[in-house]
């Protein structure tokens, strides 16, 4: 592309006075969704970022990107929002090295094996190639786990891993050749409504008119929706990863483990470790800061799986913040509490999987009106309005894994 | 008394060295100059900073990677690899690599690898094989001891335990507050560089020993601070990781190497001051025949008497700012600069010694504390007694270069005021700031100065050639970065992403300066303030072995 325009693009300062859409939030789901409504012939759209894009959540992720889930319905959508990533070096003619790194689920307790044989088999009916291994299997396919807790199995697969950061980037230039205006360091002070639904932003640097919000918030956004005096039972909650000096290729497969804490590490395709352990008691709220408990934790429990890791080097830490719905599903459609919002938040720690397809279903409801039959799952009225947010309280995995 | 010799390998030939001797100096004193190799471009790397912060000495020792040697004794039998090269570090073949590196930015996959579509998983794993450094070994013979945990809440912490660090811890004792001090080298001769208990600037321990007898300072050497988490600073030792809330800091922690920014600057041979001298006093080695001196300090000027004393042919010192370009084939073999009459010299030589040392930021910048030029160095901005932005982080900046009255006197201005904060702080008048609670605004660096809070000239150091290696952990040249803004992407946390500066193994210890000038060179200065951004920190400060961080009730 011509770099004069993602200069222009990335600098651009003048403040629109009106957009079609304002989209609040320029992390994956905001820069998707533009790139969607934009796809499907939208124009004059605007895209309002606090920091700079991908700051938040899809900057601090690890971009995991999985068919295998625990549920049936969630399987079916993961599937399709794997292979937009599969397409998307295409479609944005930019390598976002989606990279076939092997998927695995460590099994620490019997109990567990007998789970996860349902959920091979509803993997197989979907036609998610997962196998069930043995222990010793285990250990042949990932050495990293020899001399280390005992294992019971692993569920293993061919799921990916791309760069998130070159995701944004990707986005980036494909949208800075189109009608759509980026406001990075900018913040939204107020949301004005009257009797027809929302009409205009207000911004730390201006008044934009608008009669379509998006709120692509993340973590923020029960902060975005209280503006508008929404109600969402999302709770930010924070997670926390570390990453190692780079090692020579010595873990085929993305790792995950949730008995007896959850946890996951795997290598990138430079060599470093990324990794963390879940604290099954972090409250919920907004806060980025890192712990000293978290080195400890993930330290003492990853080498007691992988003793071999014992020798890394840990040579950065940080923290993002999940946005956890009720239900560990995301938020994504317009809500009947206010004409002209849109929610596609609630992503639960699976944002970076879902938001590309998920833009494009949300794109096609925005434009057309019909909503695709995969986009009901996602309603963000389907809760109780009494509905407590999930959070620490609840286990993940046993939740989903006893549907 | 002679020590014993000892015989060790590296790469699979036989070494010899002086037993208890670090390994990286007994290779050298072998002539094996060259101890690893850059990540990206197998740039060939040598013994630089000899503090254990650098990574350019980094090999595999008895199977453990990515093992430090500048700090690691020699033992009989060892068996050393270098590590990211084939067939050796030495002739690692996969150094062509550098040579087409100006075609090679770090953005380079960005539009390639992509067709024909069959080859595309291909293309990956032949990125993945390059990547990579040391080898994970099987486990068998990886430590994993469980640590206690300790929490102790000093009115006073002090990090760093050379002169400047005890001089404030005495003050503040005098001042009546309850003082510990860390010091991570476990030798009190060595703390402090040039001006520790016992060094320079503290000829025979009398600091150490009034602090520590007279005053009944907690002085705990081996002790190496590790984060700051809030208010709360993590330090580990031997058997112990400690979380110190204490109600003043004391950040008294040196200096790092300033590597001049010109092309060839990462070379083996261009090793830093302190690390010649300790070179010839402590080790008896002689690093070079011909030296060059470039740059300043009162250690530079000494090692140049001890290398001429040694036999060395010196030259210099010249100005950093003379210095063009560090040649050879691997190691040094040339300097090319411009002498006083203006005209380019090519002076030819084995070593080059510089003296330019840059403060040591780390608590600073992770506590989220402003920082600006001073004297072209980027340092903490303080007021004369040593406070920060940071309400109860106090700073005794860099005084190395000073001298040891300097640093006491420092000290003793921080030591003194801290306690005066911590005072205030038992009776909940104050508290140390917790930092930036959502570590979401970059660090803002004042390029102008703020007169009233610090005599700073407000000017950065020139940063050198675009050619030049400005962040030697992900090879990141001052052209690349100079792209990436001209492409659009401004932001400091963009450009760290983009390119991959700062984020390697040394943490940017070793390229925030050149980095930080990069970045702000031109408009990515806000407007308004005339701020200069950085990145954000982030813990640990420095790299730690999972291992050592085990303990036996992690929840």
């Amino acid at each position: 592309m011509t770099r004069g325009a993602l200069a222009a693009f990335l600098a651009r300062t003048d403040m629109p006075v009106t957009a079609e859409v304002v989209i609040v939030g320029g992390g994956i789901g905001g820069l998707a969704i533009a790139r969607e409504l934009l796809a499907q012939g939208m124009r004059d759209l605007v895209i309002v970022e606090r920091g700079y894009p991908g700051s938040g959540a899809t900057g601090r992720n690890v971009a995991r990107i999985r068919a295998m889930q625990l549920t049936e319905a969630l399987t079916h959508v993961a599937r399709a929002c794997q292979d937009k990533y599969d397409r998307m070096g295409d479609e944005l003619d930019f390598n976002v090295l989606f990279y076939r790194l092997g998927y695995a689920w460590v099994l620490y307790e019997a109990e567990e094996l007998e789970r996860m044989r349902d959920i091979v088999a509803m993997h197989h009916r979907i036609g998610v190639r997962s196998a069930l291994l043995s222990p010793d299997d285990t250990l042949r396919r990932l050495p990293v786990l020899r001399g280390g807790d005992p294992v019971v199995g692993a569920v293993l697969n061919d799921d990916a891993i791309v760069h998130h950061d070159a995701v944004v980037w990707a986005h980036l230039e494909h949208l800075a050749r189109r009608p759509v205006r980026l406001l990075a360091g900018t913040t939204v002070r107020a949301i004005e409504v009257g009797d027809h639904g929302v009409e205009a932003v207000e911004t730390d640097r201006g008044r934009i008119e608008t009669r379509t919000v998006v709120n692509a918030a993340g973590g923020w956004s029960g902060e975005l929706n209280s503006l508008a005096r929404v109600v969402a039972p999302n709770r930010p909650l924070r997670r926390e990863v570390l990453v190692t000096a780079p090692l020579r290729r010595s873990i085929d497969a993305a790792i995950t483990f949730y008995r007896p804490t959850e946890g996951w590490f795997n290598q990138t395709l430079r060599g470093e470790v990324v990794m963390g352990v879940v604290d099954p008691d972090e409250p919920n709220g907004i806060d980025q800061s890192s712990s000293a408990a978290f080195l400890r934790r993930t330290a003492s429990l990853v080498t007691r799986k992988a003793p071999a890791l014992a020798d890394a080097t840990v040579i950065r830490q940080w923290a993002g913040m999940y946005d956890v719905s009720p239900d560990h599903l995301p938020l994504v459609g317009p809500t009947r509490q206010l004409d002209g919002w849109w929610q596609a938040n609630g992503w639960s720690g699976r944002g970076m999987l879902l938001a590309p397809y998920l833009a494009e279903l949300l794109a096609t409801r925005m434009t057309t009106g019909a909503s695709p039959s995969r986009l009901e799952m996602f309603d963000p009225d389907r809760f109780d309005p009494a509905a407590k947010a999930a959070g620490h309280e609840q286990d993940y995995y046993a939740r989903y894994a006893a549907r | 008394m002679e020590r014993a010799r000892v015989s060790f390998t590296f790469d699979g030939r036989r070494v010899e060295g002086v037993d208890g001797e670090p390994v990286a100096v007994s290779l050298l004193a072998a002539g094996r100059r060259t101890l690893s190799r850059s990540f990206r471009f197998h740039r060939p790397r040598g013994l630089m900073c000899s503090t254990g912060q650098c990574g350019w000495c980094e090999c595999e020792v008895d199977g453990r990677p990515s093992v430090r040697t500048c700090r690691l004794p020699v033992r009989e039998g060892m068996v050393v690899r270098g590590e990211h090269a084939w067939p050796s570090v030495e002739r690692d073949l996969l150094r062509v690599l550098d040579l087409g590196s100006r075609f090679v930015p770090p953005t380079f996959y960005h539009h390639r690898f992509l067709r024909p579509r069959a080859l595309r998983k291909w293309y990956l794993d032949v990125i993945r094989w390059f990547g990579g450094r040391g080898r994970l070994g099987d486990g068998s013979s990886v430590g994993r001891v469980a640590r206690r945990v300790l929490q102790d809440a000093p009115d006073v912490l002090v990090v760093g335990g050379g002169a400047g660090g005890l001089s404030a811890a005495i003050a503040a004792a005098e001042g009546g507050a309850r003082v510990l001090v860390v010091e991570a080298e476990a030798a009190p001769a060595r703390a402090g560089g040039a001006g520790g208990a016992g060094g320079a600037g503290d000829g025979d321990g009398e600091l150490l020993a009034l602090a520590r007898a007279a005053l009944g300072v907690e002085v705990r050497f081996g002790t190496v601070a590790t984060g700051w988490y809030g208010a709360m600073v993590t330090a580990v030792d031997g058997e112990t990781i400690w979380e110190i809330r204490p109600r003043a800091i004391v950040a008294a922690m040196g200096t790092y190497e300033l590597v001049p920014a010109v092309p060839g600057s990462d070379r083996p041979g261009v090793i830093g001051a302190r690390l010649a001298g300790r070179l010839l006093t402590e080790h008896r080695v002689l690093p070079g025949e011909r030296a060059v001196l470039v740059g300043d300090g009162v250690e530079l000027t000494a090692v140049g008497a001890a290398l001429r004393e040694a036999g060395a042919a010196v030259a210099g010192p010249i100005p950093t700012t003379a210095l063009q370009e560090v040649g050879g084939r691997g190691a040094v073999a040339w300097v090319k600069y411009i002498g006083d009459d203006g005209a380019a010299r090519r002076e030819s030589a084995d070593i080059v010694v510089f003296g330019d040392r840059t403060p040591n930021l780390d608590l600073v910048l992770a506590a989220g504390g402003r920082v600006g030029w001073v004297d072209a160095r980027l340092a903490a901005q303080t007021d004369p007694d040593g406070r920060t932005s940071v309400s109860g982080l106090f700073v005794v900046g860099d005084t190395a270069s000073r001298g040891p009255e300097a640093a006491a006197e420092a000290g003793r201005r921080a030591g003194r005021a801290a306690a005066e904060f911590a005072r205030l702080a038992s009776g909940a008048q104050e508290q140390i700031d917790r930092g930036r609670p959502s570590a979401e605004a970059a660090t803002r660096a004042t390029r102008t100065g703020d007169p009233a809070r610090s005599p700073t000239d407000g000017q950065p150091p020139k940063h050198g050639s675009p050619h030049a290696v400005l962040c030697f952990c992900e090879d990141v040249r001052g052209w690349e970065i100079q792209a990436e803004r001209t492409a659009g992407y401004q932001d400091p946390e963009l450009v760290k992403r983009r390119t991959g500066a700062l984020t390697g193994p040394c943490q940017g210890k070793y390229c925030l300066s050149a980095v930080t000038c990069a970045f702000n060179d031109g408009n990515v200065a806000t407007p308004s303030t005339g701020d200069v951004l950085l990145p954000t920190g982030r813990p640990p400060l420095r790299p730690l072995r999972l291992g050592d961080l085990v303990v036996e009730d992690p929840a």
